[in-house]
């Protein structure tokens, strides 16, 4: 194997949480929305314009990459919306921004702002890349690739010298790990055709992930199907072959996931980011992937299969609506209080119970996820085992904790077969 | 009376609102969310209160196509 130099890794930032957990694992940068022009505008966890600079400053201080996607379909009343998000962001000194619609991308580039082409573009081929080399540096390929056309790609890059307005080679970015829909580069009509809710604007109802039968309109017959989820493919996952994509000449490897739980992004990353830095240093390895594979489904997924990229595998559909997670989170309360000399922190236990032994999770704004097994706990100021609903626990970290953080244990999630 | 709110902060701009209801409500050119016209804002809430009974129709087709649910429409 030869490596082309480090891959990027980016993660997704859908709220504060979210973002302190990626820049906490180990992150090179990050990509977020602002206000409702993004592929995630229903959230309503989404950044606002404030939310700027403190997204900018948090990511600098640990020298990480930020990318404001700005990746819908653009109508003429969203022009002025436009050129705000792109002006404030310049000012607030985000990195680039990800770019679908040629007026954002123009808009952009009036500005002297960095531009990525978002995956909605659909780049399967070095010309396409060539004429988006006039405006952006950094490209994300069509999901729809196998990696020998990405290397392809990547090759050509070099051979003909393609570079972006930085001057610089131009870089391929592809999906490496999270949600894979129906739709060529997520180009889908379904959910507007059904709710009136443009997955193009970000409103993706998910009618894919759905069960449905088939009925002849005839006969009345329904047809049988082996696997009733007939258009919800399984999870990205690349991990087991990450060493392909490096050598494939692919220079940022995204992680899908603005919707997803900060503890999925934490854990997400940290694999990820364990995985590029053993193929820096050689040690990546079987043993290895089975463990970081694990650890990936201990998390939110539908099952895994490794996309277009080693070549068209089908029937790899998910075999439920909901997730496949081995672990899943409980809520148990909210943080109270903060001992910074003793590094201990109070919670409030408002629901079910806190035992001595179990794993707990904390989220926050600042806190990020941070996950540990309780050694030991004060319950209600004396030393206990157990706590329940009511009572006040002091439990010694290993990191600070906010007020109003939440306190969560993580169980066994039984998945149905 | 009909009475029409608009929670305005969550809008995604898609402009099914004034297809439908084009009398009640305009894309503002400023942040490209839609505008319930000449209503009265209270914590975010956009309202209007209308004797004209003839807007009922069109606002309630409105409100059924909108994919953020946040228009409300009621007839007193």
């Amino acid at each position: 194997m030869t490596t082309t130099g480090k891959i990027e890794l980016m993660a997704p930032a859908g709220n504060f949480e979210s973002l302190q957990a990626a820049l906490d694992n180990g992150t090179d940068s990050i990509y977020f929305g602002v206000e409702q022009l993004n592929m995630r505008a229903r959230a309503t966890i989404n950044f606002t314009l404030d939310d700027l600079q403190e997204i900018s400053n948090r990511c600098k201080a640990k020298n990480v990459r930020t990318y404001l996607t700005l990746n819908t379909i653009i109508y003429d009343h969203d022009l002025t919306i436009v050129k705000t998000l792109l002006q404030k962001a310049k000012e607030a000194d985000i990195t680039a921004v990800i770019a679908m619609d040629q007026a954002v991308i123009a808009s952009a580039k009036a500005i002297g702002m960095e531009i990525h082409i978002s995956t909605q573009i659909n780049i399967t081929n070095i010309e396409t890349v060539k004429f988006y080399a006039m405006f952006a540096d950094t490209m994300v390929l069509s999901r729809e690739l196998s990696l020998r056309q990405v290397k392809k790609i990547t090759e050509q890059i070099v051979k003909e010298n393609i570079c972006g307005p930085s001057g610089k080679l131009v870089e391929i970015e592809i999906f490496g790990h999270g949600a894979l829909c129906m739709a060529v580069s997520g180009k889908c009509y379904m959910s507007l055709h059904n709710h009136n809710s443009s997955a193009n604007r970000g409103a993706c109802k998910q009618d894919c992930r759905k069960k449905y039968t088939v009925i002849d309109q005839e006969t009345g017959v329904e047809m049988e199907l082996d696997n009733e989820y007939i258009m919800s493919p399984k999870d990205l996952c690349t991990i087991d072959f990450l060493d392909e994509i490096v050598d494939a000449g692919v220079k940022v490897l995204k992680i899908e996931g603005r919707g997803r739980a900060p503890e999925y992004v934490a854990r997400v990353i940290k694999s990820y980011r364990n995985a590029i830095d053993s193929i820096e240093d050689g040690s990546y390895n079987k043993e290895k992937v089975i463990s970081w594979m694990q650890e990936l489904e201990k998390v939110y997924n539908r099952g895994f299969w490794s996309g277009y990229y080693l070549g068209q595998k089908l029937g790899e559909w998910s075999k439920g609506s909901g997730s496949h997670a081995t672990q899943k989170k409980v809520y148990l309360g909210k943080g109270m209080h903060y001992f910074p000399k003793s590094n201990i922190g109070e919670f409030k236990i408002e629901a079910y119970d806190i035992t001595l032994g179990d794993t707990i999770l904390i989220t926050g704004p600042t806190t990020g996820a941070q996950e540990m097994k309780v050694k030991e706990m004060f319950v209600n100021d004396i030393k206990g085992e157990k706590a329940q609903k009511g009572d006040s626990v002091t439990i010694p970290l290993e990191f600070r904790i906010r007020p109003s953080d939440k306190l969560y244990k993580i169980v066994e999630n039984k998945v149905e077969a | 009376m009909v009475i029409i709110t608009l929670q305005r902060a969550k809008c995604i701009g898609c402009n099914y609102c004034v297809e439908l209801a084009p009398s009640q409500f305009q894309m503002s050119k400023k942040d490209g969310k839609s505008v319930l016209l000449h209503a009265k804002e209270k914590k975010g809430f956009f309202t209007i209160k209308s004797p004209d009974k003839t807007i009922f129709e069109n606002s309630i087709k409105a409100k059924e196509a909108c994919p953020v649910k946040i228009i409300d429409v009621k007839q007193v």
